[in-house]
């Protein structure tokens, strides 16, 4: 198990609140909730509408049942827990949203676009 | 998304980042502005509301540092009092332009700056191990199992994969609900507010909450004694104290 908490709103000490993972897991707060004034523009930006799919919709195809039907295949009911968790060891509790798991959904792949925009922004910068 | 622009010629030139009452001490000095200037944010202020504003940047879109900005404002703002946060990227004409829509609104903002004053927003995601899940499908579901054993190995039909599939997926579904279900259950108590959004990529739950400030600490500590006790191949990710993004829409 992994607990993992964020304190922000504290006064000044800027990093604690924005570190990468915990802004990336408070991403779709800031883009797509908020207040919205209508008689603003809000600019269009690239990504942002991707977040909005919904991943039930993604779970109802047979592109996915056979993912999940491959996953049960290759589950050892056997060893159960003792099994090593592959994605578990590596990763810890790093949180990378929608990066991590085999059922990579449209979801995960857009979040995954999206962190992607950021870096090329970000390396740009430099 | 909203194109239509009320100011015709020069383009809009103030990036919006939040409103508050016109009596917070709006220590803005220190701040980084979208687009990565310092010191130029201030607050353009109309009768009992103020709202914060910077020069709006060139070329606005979603970097990781220009996100950074517009959050940390809201932390410093939310620190001194009730903050109305803006979605990322609104944008307004002018000065002129920001009193006008303060005054349109103005009954409904204040009052929802009273409704919100000395709250936070806690953002609760969570994920259960997938293997788990499938393993407990297929330790209950007789005909999961009996369809898993006929499609090992390369044996049994496409379509006896596409049912089992079909099965599993139906079954986690319902599963990750019933989860998301009993932790909302378990905390929404503490919450004055809640909004349950959908989980995206292995998550089963996304849910935010509207917690007192004097209840902070209690909430947060039920988050991680409710996550202790789901145990091992759990993984909770608990945000806050937030601005209340989730509430102001």
């Amino acid at each position: 198990m992994t607990v993992m908490t964020q304190t922000g709103g504290l006064p000044a000490t800027a990093s604690t609140g924005s570190g990468t993972g915990s802004l990336f897991d408070i991403l779709e707060l800031i883009l797509d909730r908020g207040l919205v004034i209508d008689v603003f523009i809000r600019v269009s930006l690239v990504g942002i509408e991707i977040l909005k799919i919904d991943i039930r919709i993604v779970i109802a195809s047979v592109d996915t049942y056979l993912r999940f039907a491959e996953a049960c295949n290759r589950l050892d009911l056997e060893s159960g827990r003792k099994a090593p968790d592959k994605l578990s060891d590596i990763v810890g509790n790093i949180v990378e949203g929608g990066a991590r798991g085999k059922t990579e959904g449209a979801i995960s792949g857009a979040l995954g676009a999206i962190s992607d925009v950021f870096d090329r922004d970000d390396d740009k910068d430099k | 998304m909203s194109t239509t622009s009320p100011a015709p010629a020069p383009g809009p030139s103030l990036y919006i980042y939040a409103i508050t009452g016109s009596d917070h001490p709006l220590r803005l000095e220190g701040l980084r502005a979208v687009g990565g200037v310092s010191g130029v944010l201030r607050a353009v202020t109309g009768g009992p509301l103020a709202c914060v504003v910077s020069p709006a940047p060139p070329e606005l879109r979603p970097k990781r540092r220009d996100l950074a900005a517009h959050q940390e404002v809201q932390e410093r703002l939310m620190a001194d009092g009730a903050v109305l946060p803006m979605r990322f990227g609104m944008l307004a004409p002018d000065d002129a332009g920001v009193v006008a829509a303060l005054d349109g609104r103005r009954a409904e903002y204040v009052r929802r700056l009273e409704e919100l004053h000395a709250t936070a927003e806690f953002n609760l995601k969570a994920a259960r191990s997938q293997d788990d899940l499938l393993r407990e499908v297929l330790t209950e579901s007789d005909d999961a199992r009996r369809l898993n054993e006929r499609t090992r190995d390369g044996g049994g039909t496409y379509a006896d994969r596409v049912a089992l599939g079909e099965l599993v997926a139906r079954q986690l579904d319902v599963r990750q609900g019933l989860l998301a279900d009993q932790v909302v259950g378990r905390l929404s108590e503490m919450a004055r507010g809640k909004v349950v959004a959908a989980p995206a990529g292995e998550d089963f739950l996304n849910a935010s909450f509207l917690v007192e400030r004097g209840r902070a600490e209690e909430f947060s500590r039920a988050a991680r004694q409710l996550a202790q006790g789901y145990g091992e191949g759990y993984d909770f990710r608990l945000r806050g104290p937030l601005p209340p993004y989730s509430f102001v829409a």
